[in-house]
């Protein structure tokens, strides 16, 4: 029981971050109907980000978040801008295409400047952890999920409450009634694409200090990204939220009872079952 | 000057002169590394020919062609090193396997489309690779499998090929590679083929016409699968090494759909193109030719910071180059080199008749 419940609150703890990741994918999906396979190497880039801050300017690694955030909105705005734009009307095969390509630059570019050597950001707390009730909880993913907590709030009241937010959920419900409301939808698709970004960025800064950091890293969180946004409904906010907890866990739980190999297998297997039995997701509305 | 098929005599004339020097051209060619290229073009062409009988003609984009190309590779080499079943039998086995296990996928995924697919595709890839890792008794999991040595091709007493020499791998690459071309051809003009590009223009469409989806899409599948398990068994067997992360991988997928996309889906020779673009280029980075071409031509200074970075870092880049051209062709090319040509040329035919 003891075991069960370990597995239970870790797998809850990263499930935080995976939420973070999944939000981001189904606000840029929500918004310009553009699944992003970029969106584990974005993750990546603000893992990079987060490496060179920390070892070159001391940075910590969940203070850095302040540049990561805003940096890696502007790069993703200007992604959209420049390639995401041109293909918004284009065959949904060509759109997924053109961000596997983006993705594939992304980290061999990265590999090309740093090599692919795996690097490690070793705080003081990356390994500490503490014990309450006989479960032995991380610090650092304590902390992370802390953070993931106050971004994910921060994020539900801009979208809720502020104009731009409802008018990004806006144009995700009907691109073209928003238009005719007089939502300047290209300027929504921008910010959408940089708010899937840095959320991105934030996600990989949150698991530096718990991660391997290498340019390959991205497409495991690209396929997590996936199966956390269709749990949850594409497009959905709440359920990209509850599916990254959920996966969190399934890989937390089932990592401990069927060896960490397997793992994976788990995840990609609940990822078909939902896609053949729900494939509007636990949340989602099966508009298309 | 058409003929019924209607194929001009032109065309056809240059493909027969093109076979008979590829026949020919080992007799010509000495070096190894040049065959070598060959073989990998063939083995490319091969599996693009595979996916673009799905992708192209059928318009179901499969980023998870790697799990049919691995099943392919695994089964013929698993037999071969661990039950002494010569790979010539192996191969067969291969496709067995490969199709039994794409049909019991195909039904299950087929109900979806679009991006789902695609999703759903790329799931099943990633459950193959790590099933692969984990099943360490019979795949040897993450170190792979050497290949030994394999037994000598015999007729009778004759001794036909030991394949210790690349020689044979290149005919084999070449008359699989002739094969699936007159398969495509075959197909492409065939009821089914029209079938298969109905399901592809509009699937509702397609299906109020009384085309079973489901049904022809599975067949579409096994016909696609058949030779990117060939593809699979022969790269396993020419290079003699296969584990999860090359055969398996999310990248070889990705690969295979690009050598389509690059040089333009649903048309037989834009496989080709794509291959014969894309092979030689990844190579030549990848060997370092490129980085030392530079050097070589005095554009960049060997002992300067910049020269040593690129001698020592571009050739890990290859698949750098498949990401730009992936987006350039998106952006500029969204029908291919063969597409945009032929567009360009109709371009020029309007304005000549003006």
């Amino acid at each position: 029981m003891a075991v069960f419940l370990q597995s239970m609150i870790s797998g809850i703890l990263i499930g935080g971050v995976y939420a973070l990741i999944g939000i981001g994918l189904t606000i840029i999906f929500g918004v310009m109907r553009v699944i992003n396979f970029a969106h584990g190497d974005l993750l990546m880039i603000g893992m990079y980000m987060t490496y060179f801050l920390f070892s070159l300017l001391h940075i910590d690694p969940f203070v850095s978040i302040v540049v990561t955030i805003p940096m890696m909105f502007l790069f993703g705005a200007f992604l959209q801008k420049v390639f995401i734009n041109r293909v918004l009307g284009a065959l949904p095969q060509n759109q997924i295409l053109l961000t596997i390509g983006m993705g594939l630059v992304m980290s061999n570019a990265v590999m090309l400047a740093f090599t692919s050597d795996y690097k490690i950001l070793s705080t003081t707390y990356s390994s500490a952890s503490f014990n309450i009730l006989g479960i032995s909880i991380s610090s650092p993913l304590l902390i992370s999920f802390a953070i993931t907590i106050a971004i994910t709030l921060a994020l539900y009241w801009f979208l809720y409450r502020t104009d731009t937010g409802q008018a990004i959920r806006a144009t995700a419900q009907d691109r073209d009634a928003a238009q005719l409301m007089g939502i300047n939808v290209k300027r929504m698709s921008i910010i959408a694409f940089g708010l899937g970004a840095s959320l991105a960025g934030t996600a990989g800064a949150l698991i530096s200090p718990t991660y391997y950091i290498f340019p390959q890293v991205g497409s495991v969180f690209t396929l997590k990204a996936f199966v956390i946004t269709v749990l949850g409904g594409m497009g959905s906010i709440v359920g990209a939220t509850l599916g990254g907890v959920i996966i969190g866990v399934a890989e937390s739980v089932g990592g401990v009872y069927l060896g960490s190999g397997w793992k994976d297998v788990i995840v990609f297997i609940l990822f078909l079952l939902v896609l053949l039995f729900k494939p509007s997701g636990l949340l989602g509305t099966s508009k298309d | 000057m058409q003929n019924m098929r209607g194929m001009s005599t032109l065309p056809v004339l240059l493909t027969a002169v093109a076979v008979v020097a590829l026949f020919l051209f080992p007799n010509f060619v000495e070096s190894t590394y040049a065959l070598h290229i060959m073989i990998l073009i063939f083995i490319s062409v091969i599996m693009g020919l595979g996916w673009n009988i799905l992708g192209g003609y059928t318009g179901q984009y499969s980023v998870g062609h790697a799990a049919y190309f691995g099943v392919g590779a695994y089964t013929t080499i698993v037999l071969m090193q661990y039950r002494h079943i010569a790979p010539w039998y192996g191969v067969w086995a291969g496709i067995v396997v490969a199709v039994a296990v794409a049909l019991i996928i195909g039904s299950i995924c087929f109900r979806l489309r679009g991006p789902y697919f695609v999703l759903a595709s790329i799931a099943v890839a990633e459950i193959f690779r790590v099933t692969a890792l984990n099943l360490k008794k019979l795949t040897n999991g993450a170190e792979g499998i050497l290949i030994t040595d394999i037994p000598p091709f015999k007729i009778g007493d004759i001794v036909i090929t030991d394949f210790m020499s690349k020689v044979p791998f290149y005919y084999i690459g070449l008359v699989t590679l002739l094969i699936a071309i007159i398969v495509t051809w075959l197909l492409q003009n065939s009821k089914l083929g029209y079938y298969f590009q109905a399901i592809r223009e509009d699937q509702d469409a397609a299906h109020s016409l009384g085309i079973n989806l489901t049904v022809y899409k599975n067949v579409a599948l096994a016909f696609s699968v058949v030779f990117t398990s060939l593809a699979g068994s022969i790269y396993g067997l020419y290079v003699g090494f296969i584990d999860p992360s090359t055969v398996l991988a999310l990248d070889l997928s990705v690969q295979i759909v690009m050598i389509c996309i690059i040089g333009g889906i649903g048309t037989i020779f834009g496989p080709v193109i794509g291959a014969v673009v894309l092979v030689p280029f990844s190579e030549a980075l990848r060997s370092n030719m490129i980085a030392q071409a530079l050097i070589d031509s005095g554009l960049v200074n060997e002992s300067s910071g910049f020269g040593s970075f690129l001698k020592e870092q571009l050739s890990h880049a290859h698949v750098l180059i498949y990401g730009i051209l992936l987006v350039v062709v998106i952006l500029f090319m969204p029908d291919g080199i063969l597409g945009f040509i032929r567009k360009k040329l109709l371009a020029k035919r309007q304005k000549e008749a003006i």
